[in-house]
């Protein structure tokens, strides 16, 4: 605007450059209720078009304050209630804690119990990853695979409930083994108190099953051109900000960080058992669904080899009805589906804990979402919210 | 017959056509997409199948509340539905679905049916802007874009079928597909124009028809889990079952215009005009059904692309290759 | 001073091997002292060298963030009787876990803050992971977190008074209505443990 101003004619190249518009950026509220926010998050952006120049996460919709609540409930209690942490894996929720109160207390579970805790925490590991198949390309804009991915999954959940009663909080670990069976009554006691009939061979024909969806996730998500390229260069998280932010789980392995609390730590007993962790080094949104397609795999695999050598003996060790736990400080940690799920449980003795300080994975791979999004657009927004396969209860507490 | 009566009768067939075809595409999609996802789809409505569910849709929506979002621009809200119907409902005047069976079969048809098509990404843009939410302009805008970016491989590609055709006119391009290409002892044998050079025509064509009916994997402009509904984010009630109208009917008018453009329209090779007089509606409807079943198809199967990605793909690859087709085309038709 | 009446060698970890790397770390942070029990090195630092304690353990290898929290010894609560009651203490306990990505190595790295003045130095300079663990620790505990600029509160509404996880904050439903909380419910007629018992495998 020089010419014109100046009341002179405008030249034609002039012109060209007086158009320019001066576009302010809006402020877009995304959630609490939004489709692809998996429940109520709140992402405050600053959007120039398309562009998303920052953003912030508002959390808290569904905070409920377990740290709070666990401090005036028994050990027994809070199993209970921390299978909601993480709903899509209400089981594997239980053992970390279940297992730092056993080693508080000096109780060992018997092997079968310690095995029966590794196939239904692998199961469920299938059932959470199954879940993140079906809702990841549905926020691409596929929905078959979410059909596809949602009744495979009722395979798994079936056997769990046929375990432990429960689809989704099985509340199945008992300090010291696990519960006895659903349905257990006086009359088949010898039967009822361990796994239900044909269990072993339900399970090997779940693992044939689902080997054969992965196969079929691969012929229909994996290489579709679109959805590699909408998910292949979007969302990077380096093996420095993993660090920084205390990324974990398939996201933090995703990136080249190749850690696994199975391969590391006994809290289960995984040594007895032959798998890889699946690692990927470029860290985009395809990275976080193949290695999640891959841990499938591998947990099948680990399902496999703990039902066929599955040991006998009791499912529960002598624990005292009333269960007083000495004095002293733990943290035990876990792999659950979403990462690294710790308890850090404080004993003044008792039967109640003074404080637990839950650790739980999507908090912090949540965390780093602002950085994400350096010139993303609003597609690759909804993208890497989707890789990020967070879960507002674990997020939220 | 008077005008008016003949006038009357035009309108209801093009609107029985529209509305009833509608209704099928919208049913089959609830089945095939169904039965895709190892769904049943609907089975109660109606009886057999559950074929009365998409008029069940229609009458359930028409009970709701009809509302105008506080801050609206009321009157531009309240008419883009009809804008969005109206560019739709347009393009079935000058579909022949047999020789003489078409409303007004106008010289310039082929001109008229791209253009007054492309006013339903009018009425969207009137929607995302008068709703008074960020989500519905986002939308709004996206299908602008989308249209700039479309239009012209679609007008281009059809350009191309002109030149092949000499005529500007549906029945005439239609009539164009019936002259003999080669004959096999006594048989003369016609083809359509997709067998007769126009493959990547049709091609380039159908691509951006896709995008302009935002449907998947172009639906942007919707993208459910990204603007939650997009433009019709703020409808309800009648105005809404409009624009889902309007999207089956598009997706219907579409197809027409493709068939009629590659696919011969109502010709099929080795009937006699005779045959064709009679069966040529039916012809021509199956036609457009295969090409709604393969929108169908695509939309049950693919992710979503981005904005930028489609216009890339729009800028980078269609447009060149549309006037690639045109110079061939020209060539062709002044060479033979 | 490790604590030997504890045998940890209930998860199977060597507790010897534990209480050297304990002793090695904490050499190299300049921690006052630690334990080693059940598998959790706990070090124990001043408040003035909390940030550098840190910054020392990130550079031995424990390059993770894990958590950070806080840990309220003022047994003021009434409701909750069953805690050994005889630790009313004046303060909190600061609490970061650092942990490395090749191997099992892991650290919680503590101090104490007084509650007359809860405040300590911000780690958002070392991990900026940790700014939403100390936006929580801050709402949570009232701890101020000196150099965090973004200290609103994360989870509670913005209106919401007081500090929910100290131990002087009542829970309400617990006032209202106390059974099933501390108060346990009655043992049943069978000491006996049957699960156990009738366990045997099949």
């Amino acid at each position: 605007m020089t010419a014109a101003d100046q009341g002179g004619t405008v030249h034609i190249s002039d012109a060209a450059v007086s158009v320019e518009l001066d576009t302010p950026g809006m402020t877009l509220n995304i959630g609490p209720q939004h489709p692809s926010t998996h429940g109520v998050l709140r992402l405050v952006a600053r959007v120039d078009g398309e562009r998303v120049s920052s953003l912030e996460p508002v959390i808290g919709y569904m905070h409920r304050g377990y740290e709070k609540l666990v401090e005036v409930r028994n050990y027994a209690q809070i199993i209970t209630l921390i299978n909601r942490i993480d709903w899509t894996a209400g089981y594997a929720n239980e053992v970390p804690f279940v297992v730092a109160v056993e080693r508080l207390t000096d109780i060992e579970a018997p092997e079968r119990a310690q095995y029966i805790r590794v196939i239904l925490t692998e199961m469920t590991r299938v059932s959470a990853h199954l879940l993140f198949l079906s809702s990841f390309p549905l926020e691409l804009g596929a929905s078959t695979p979410l059909m596809y991915a949602v009744r495979d999954r009722e395979y798994v959940l079936e056997l769990i409930e046929g375990v432990t009663g429960g689809r989704f909080h099985p509340n199945f670990n008992r300090v010291g083994g696990v519960k006895p069976v659903a349905g257990g009554g006086s009359t088949t006691k010898k039967q009822s108190q361990d796994l239900p009939a044909g269990f072993i061979a339900a399970t090997n024909a779940m693992v044939e099953r689902l080997r054969g969806t992965c196969i079929t996730f691969d012929d229909l998500v994996s290489g579709n051109e679109v959805f590699l390229a909408r998910t292949k260069g979007v969302g990077f998280i380096t093996a420095e900000q993993v660090h920084q932010y205390g990324i974990s789980g398939p996201n933090a392995r995703a990136s080249g960080v190749g850690f696994d609390v199975r391969k590391h730590e006994n809290y289960l007993p995984y040594d007895k058992f032959d798998f890889v962790i699946p690692t990927e080094t470029d860290g985009d949104c395809y990275a976080r669904y193949a290695v999640r397609l891959a841990e499938i795999r591998e947990s099948l695999n680990i399902i496999e080899q703990a039902v066929n050598d599955l040991p006998g003996g009791p499912l529960r060790s002598k624990v005292p009805r009333i269960l007083k736990v000495p004095a002293g400080e733990i943290y035990v940690r876990g792999e659950n589906p979403k990462g690294e799920m710790g308890y850090y449980i404080v004993s003044e003795g008792g039967r109640i804990p003074y404080r637990v300080k839950i650790r739980t994975a999507s908090y912090s791979n949540l965390a780093v979402l602002p950085e994400l999004m350096d010139g993303a657009l609003m597609p690759d927004l909804v993208a890497i919210l989707g890789s990020l396969d967070f879960v507002l209860g674990d997020v939220d507490r | 017959m008077s005008f008016a009566v003949l006038l009357t009768i035009k309108v209801l067939a093009v609107l029985g056509l529209m509305i009833g075809g509608a209704l099928v595409v919208i049913f089959a999609e609830l089945k095939i997409g169904a039965h895709m996802q190892n769904r049943m789809g609907p089975y109660f409505a109606g009886g057999r199948f559950g074929w009365a569910q998409p008029l069940a849709d229609g009458l359930k929506f028409m009970q709701k509340e009809d509302l105008v979002p506080d801050g609206a621009d009321e009157r531009v809200y309240k008419l883009a539905p009809y804008v969005v119907l109206m560019g739709t409902v347009g393009v079935f005047v000058v579909l022949p679905l047999s020789p003489r069976f078409v409303a007004r079969d106008l010289d310039l048809g082929a001109f008229y049916a791209l253009a007054i098509s492309s006013l339903t990404t009018l009425g969207v843009l009137m929607a995302g802007w008068s709703s008074n939410n960020k989500y519905s302009l986002i939308g709004g805008l996206r299908a602008a874009a989308q249209l700039i970016a479309y239009e012209l491989p679609l007008v281009l590609a059809v350009v191309a079928v002109a030149i092949q055709a000499g005529t500007l006119s549906i029945s005439g391009i239609i009539e164009a597909q019936a002259v003999p290409v080669f004959t096999i002892g006594e048989l003369n044998v016609a083809l359509p124009y997709i067998l007769t050079g126009q493959i990547i025509g049709f091609a380039i064509f159908f691509i951006a028809s896709i995008a302009e009916l935002s449907r998947i994997p172009f639906d942007m402009p919707i993208a459910e889990s990204e603007l939650t509904m997009g433009f019709v984010t703020e409808y309800s009630s009648i105005r809404f079952t409009m624009f889902f109208l309007a999207e089956y009917a598009g997706m219907l008018s579409m197809s027409a215009l493709a068939t009629a453009f590659y696919l011969g329209g109502y010709q099929l090779p080795g009937l006699s005009s005779t045959a064709i007089e009679v069966l040529g509606p039916v012809i021509f409807i199956s036609k457009v059904f295969l090409l709604s079943f393969v929108f169908i198809w695509l939309r049950w199967t693919l992710p979503r692309f981005r904005e930028d990605q489609l216009q890339s793909l729009a800028w980078r690859w269609l447009i060149p290759a549309a006037l690639l087709n045109i110079a061939i085309t020209a060539t062709f038709k002044v060479v033979f | 001073m490790t604590d030997s009446q504890s045998e940890a060698a209930v998860d199977g970890t060597d507790h010897n091997a534990l209480a050297d790397y304990a002793a090695s770390v904490a050499e190299a942070v300049g921690a006052s002292s630690w334990t080693a029990d059940h598998g959790t090195v706990r070090l124990m630092v001043a408040r003035s060298d909390w940030v550098s304690a840190v910054q020392a353990a990130a550079s031995t290898g424990l390059r993770f963030f894990s958590f950070l929290s806080a840990i309220d010894w003022a047994n003021e609560v009434e409701v909750g009787e069953g805690i050994a009651g005889d630790s009313v203490d004046e303060r909190y306990e600061m609490l970061c876990r650092l942990s490395s990505t090749a191997n099992a190595d892991a650290v919680h790295i503590i101090t104490s803050v007084s509650k007359d003045d809860a405040s300590i130095d911000t780690l958002t300079g070392i991990f900026a992971g940790a700014a939403w663990h100390e936006r929580e620790a801050a709402e949570m505990f009232g701890i101020d977190f000196v150099g965090n600029t973004n200290l609103k509160k994360l989870y509670l509404p913005d209106a919401f008074e007081g500090h929910p996880l100290r131990k002087n904050y009542p829970l309400l439903a617990r006032e209202i209505k106390p059974w099933p909380g501390t108060v346990d419910v009655e043992d049943k007629p069978s000491t006996t443990n049957v699960e156990a018992e009738a366990g045997a495998s099949e």
